[in-house]
């Protein structure tokens, strides 16, 4: 009843018109960024950060949170009709809904990404609120050989996607695990892979080799075909009311999205890509047409747009009550939060309850103006789709140099980009999927990091990984997710 | 390490900002500072962070500037920036660079061809203790049982901290040092920083945890994690946490910070931001943001803070060299 | 040979040579302290393995023609006239941005870019991208004060 009441007095404060009017920037602004591809809430978020010298902590943390679900609705929009992933959470959404769209059925594809996302962050934000303190309990009891596991688990279901070919995938994830390995060794304080140069002791900044594939990339690619590519953006064709059909393949997948997305967004190293991941490799194993995925199946659209928002509440669970950023977007937030001198912890509840309480209430605000913003005005934001091609790419560019330039306006970082950009067309040319770059990048870090964490507080005893309960718990799911098609055909045959 | 060539071009460069300060000199010496550059080494959000936007917020409060601008190069605990500021900024009025003793670890452990004392310190503003915790249900309830066990398996006694080579880990290596242990045998888990060690120590992962006391109070405060030690020189009025010294251990340290102005500056010029830093390290609004902030007062100036900041790259380097990372 | 496969044979060389360099790089690596019980070398070295068997397996796949880009990939051909106009705007922009200032060259980041995309109205695309990149600055720089470096025209505004 507390909550309720907690909830209550959010709701107070969200409601206040200069708060409104924060959530319905932020969420437009998260909208358009999400539809521009190249451009994900981490970086718009990280741009934006100066204003907290300007406005107080709640207005500034209702804006961000508009920014961070509006961007994953806008998201989904771009991935849908242009194939190009805002960011990597949508990668996913494009491998189905961009199918969709390419055979005429743009418009529920739209629709059941809109609807999900409301269904599972509407789900998420209520399992935010009431779940919570529950879900901190149990993931407070993972140390480094549980993280560690988890990590397993996740490298396994990476798997879901390596694209056409296994061996060109996992060269882009060993990529990606090389690139984050760079820069200084946390455990040690050894520089690693920096060539001399001081820029990188920090580390490959995971936005800039994200902006560097995504935006460069892509841009290039376009460009050198750009001839044979001119019906990139699709039209939409038919209406956004789903038949009858798709609402009885969707709402089961955006549950069962929601379900995965949120408890995993809400795990310590969750994040947003391995639920989407996740969630797809479920829906194809569910589906009673599994022959449609990889061509336009709309359950692979609803399951992992649905765990893409849930993943996103999830994540703010971690951030909002333990300090724990899981993600890059929620890591930038923190530190806006760090900039008030607003220490985020155990105690951030009861010492800035008006903050974090008006935060969720104004979550459940966002997610309906971002229903009625994006369904029925979807083909408003089609239209900056619509922008001339010459004239997108160009100001594509621009932004993603403001964004690694304006923060650091460092060459070294520029040049970086640019290389990776080079990187991600030769990708493209040659089919090698990106996607696993990024995951590499993110997961291969904190996978050493987190082993060696644990065998430095074994002193050096492996078998800590399978004595602990969770731990072995979390590789026996591992193997599983590995040996279960295996076992399903054995089953099959021994039945037969 | 002064090169004859850097000597030269320093004073090249202090009679070009003494020309064109000359021009300037009769708007500039009007009122106190029209513009204030403040250089920090890293980036937005974090210590240095917060400590150039305080200085900036207080000295407008003050009317001691007009204006400020903040210059954000974050990088390798200061690494990335510093040279920036030895080379670009030199000689540059107005200007002042935020730094502590995080970045004194950093230059030495990155190998960095320059060094703070390429700058010229102005003062030493602020200072945070460290804090040796352990989870609410270890058996540990002082630095004796602690050590103890340390002495008798130093592996086995795992310690939580931010990165290797860090404020953290140097008070790991000095408290085993001051009992005779190899530093290098401690067995110390970097994490990100203060924050993400605390959620290995709330599930009672690790032994114990170093850290800041503003990164752990709250959880102190919560019962959920129990300071052991502090690493002051006497009690923290208002803080029941007993010192390392009172414990035994003959280690005192606290992570400080400071500004700095750029090499090639005049002696005026420098004797000004001087004046201008004390007159705002003794106003009321610092004092305000002192104790909003939980920062500890420790103001130093001068030659006093010159040969501080010479004191501390020698004992650091002492402490990294043990540890293994210089 | 089939066609198109000498550019997968450099993909192939290119990903063996990472794989090279990342394993001259991780001996490199200085020693370390004795308490970390699993070195900063350990997962390097993995990565380099994997990368050199990875690109191994790539170059034999390319030499027996069963690389196959089941995407568009190699099939359509390489505008190299587009990519050169891109690549123009790119060493541009990282050369002058400095000397320049962002707004500078970042109008002429944009219009190289829209050339590169077949636009031949350069005259309007310079006006767009000066219009755009002003926008940009006195966006970020003025309102939310992030610090985007000086320049040329970036000291009158």
């Amino acid at each position: 009843m507390d909550t309720l009441a907690q909830l209550a007095n959010g709701f107070g404060v969200a409601l206040t018109p200069m708060n409104l009017v924060w959530s319905f920037t932020g969420v437009v602004l998260g909208t358009a960024i999400g539809v521009l591809p190249g451009l994900g809430p981490a970086l718009t978020i990280a741009l934006l950060l100066p204003i907290t010298y300007k406005v107080d902590a709640t207005g500034v943390f209702i804006l961000f949170a508009g920014i961070y679900y509006g961007a994953m609705y806008g998201g989904s929009t771009t991935s849908i009709l242009l194939n190009t992933p805002g960011e990597s959470a949508s990668i996913i959404t494009s491998l189905e809904g961009n199918k969709m769209a390419r055979r005429g059925r743009g418009g529920a594809a739209l629709a059941t990404a809109a609807i999900g996302s409301f269904v599972a962050g509407t789900v998420g934000t209520l399992g935010l609120t009431f779940v919570a303190p529950i879900v901190v309990d149990f993931a407070l009891k993972f140390g480094p050989a549980e993280y560690f596991s988890l990590m397993i688990l996740a490298f396994v279901t990476v798997s879901a996607v390596l694209g056409n070919s296994a061996i060109r995938g996992l060269t882009s994830l060993f990529f990606g695990i090389w690139l984050g390995l760079i820069g200084i060794d946390l455990q040690t304080g050894q520089a690693r892979f920096t060539f001399g140069i001081l820029e990188l002791l920090d580390g490959v900044n995971v936005i800039v080799v994200a902006v560097g594939l995504f935006a460069v990339g892509e841009t290039l690619y376009l460009a050198a075909r750009h001839r044979y590519g001119r019906d990139e953006i699709l039209p939409v064709k038919d209406s956004l009311w789903m038949t009858r059909e798709d609402w009885a393949r969707s709402w089961k997948a955006w549950f069962r999205g929601a379900a995965i997305g949120f408890p995993i967004g809400a795990m310590p190293a969750g994040g947003a890509e391995v639920p989407t991941f996740l969630s797809y490799y479920v829906e194809k194993k569910l589906s009673k047409k599994p022959e449609e995925f990889g061509h336009g199946a709309i359950e692979g659209v609803a399951g992992p747009e649905a765990a893409n928002n849930a993943s996103a509440a999830g994540v703010l669970v971690p951030m909002l009550t333990l300090g724990l950023p899981t993600s890059a977007t929620a890591a930038i937030m923190l530190s806006a939060l760090q900039s008030y001198g607003i220490n985020p912890g155990p105690q951030l509840l009861m010492t800035q309850a008006n903050l974090v309480w008006g935060l969720i209430a104004s979550l459940y605000i966002g997610n309906v103006m971002l229903l009625v913003l994006n369904l029925p005005l979807v083909g408003l934001w089609v239209k900056i789709l619509a922008i001339p091609a010459p004239l997108l790419y160009g100001g594509i560019l621009v932004f993603a140099t403001i964004g690694t330039y304006g923060i650091s306006q460092s060459p070294i970082d520029l040049i970086l980009l640019y290389a990776i950009g080079g990187i991600g067309f030769l990708m493209r040319k040659y089919d090698f999927p990106t996607a696993p770059v990024i995951i590499g990048m993110i997961l291969g870090p904190l996978a050493e990091q987190e082993f060696r964490r644990a065998m430095t507080i074994a002193q050096g005893d492996v078998t800590v990984l399978v004595t602990r309960p969770l731990s072995l718990t979390l590789l026996v799911l591992a193997a599983l997710a590995v040996l279960s098609p295996y076992i399903y055909r054995w089953w099959t045959r021994a039945r037969s | 390490m002064w090169t004859r060539r850097d000597m030269l071009m320093a004073s090249l460069a202090g009679s070009t900002a003494l020309v064109a300060g000359a021009g300037l000199s009769g708007r500039v010496l009007a009122q106190a500072i029209d513009t204030l550059q403040i250089f920090v080494p890293a980036a937005p959000g974090g210590g240095w962070d917060q400590t150039g936007r305080t200085i900036e917020a207080v000295l407008k409060a003050n009317k001691q500037i007009n204006a400020a601008q903040v210059t954000n190069v974050g990088g390798a605990g200061g690494a990335v920036g510093l040279p920036q500021f030895v080379n670009q900024w030199k000689g540059r009025p107005n200007s002042i660079m935020v730094a502590g003793m995080v970045m004194v670890g950093a230059l030495i452990a990155n190998k960095s061809p320059v060094n703070l004392s390429q700058t010229l310190p102005l003062a030493r503003l602020t200072g945070e203790f460290e804090v040796v915790v352990v989870p609410g249900p270890s058996p540990h309830k002082d630095m004796k049982s602690l050590v103890e066990q340390l002495k008798k398996d130093v592996g086995s006694v795992s310690w939580a901290g931010g990165s290797a080579g860090g404020t953290d880990h140097i008070l790991v290596g000095m408290i085993c040092q001051s009992q005779g242990l190899d530093p290098k045998k401690a067995a110390y888990v970097a994490f990100a920083g203060g924050g993400p060690a605390q959620a290995a120590l709330l599930g009672n992962q690790v032994t114990c945890g170093v850290s800041g006391w503003g990164e752990f109070s709250e959880q102190v405060k919560a019962g959920k994690l129990r300071a052991l030690a502090i690493s002051s020189d006497k009690r923290v009025p208002g803080l029941d946490v007993p010192t390392l010294k009172e414990q035994g251990i003959d280690v005192e340290l606290f992570n400080w910070r400071g500004v700095f102005a750029p090499p090639g500056v005049t002696d005026a010029e420098r004797e000004k931001l001087t004046k201008m830093v004390e007159a705002m390290a003794n106003s009321q609004a610092w004092k305000d943001e002192l104790q909003k902030r939980d920062w500890m007062g420790i103001l130093l100036t001068g030659k006093a803070y010159e040969d501080y900041i010479k004191s501390e790259n020698v004992r650091i380097e002492a402490i990294l060299k043990n540890l293994g990372l210089a | 040979m089939r066609e198109g496969s000498a550019g997968a044979i450099a993909v192939a060389v290119g990903v063996v040579t990472v794989g090279i360099v990342v394993g001259w790089q991780t001996t490199l690596i200085p020693m370390t302290p004795a308490y970390a019980k699993v070195g900063p070398k350990v997962f390097p070295t993995m990565v380099s393995a994997s990368l050199i068997l990875l690109g191994l397996t790539l170059l034999w796949q390319a030499w027996a023609g069963r690389w196959r880009a089941e995407a568009e990939g190699e099939a359509s051909p390489t505008d190299w006239r587009a990519l050169g106009w891109l690549g123009f705007g790119l060493v541009f922009n990282v050369a002058l941005i400095g000397l320049l200032g962002f707004i500078l060259a970042s109008t002429v980041l944009f219009a190289s870019v829209a050339r590169a995309f077949g636009s031949r109205k350069t005259a309007r695309d310079l006006a767009i991208a000066f219009v755009f990149a002003m926008v940009c600055y006195l966006g970020f720089a003025r309102v939310l004060g992030i610090n985007m470096g000086a320049g040329l025209l970036e000291s009158f505004l």
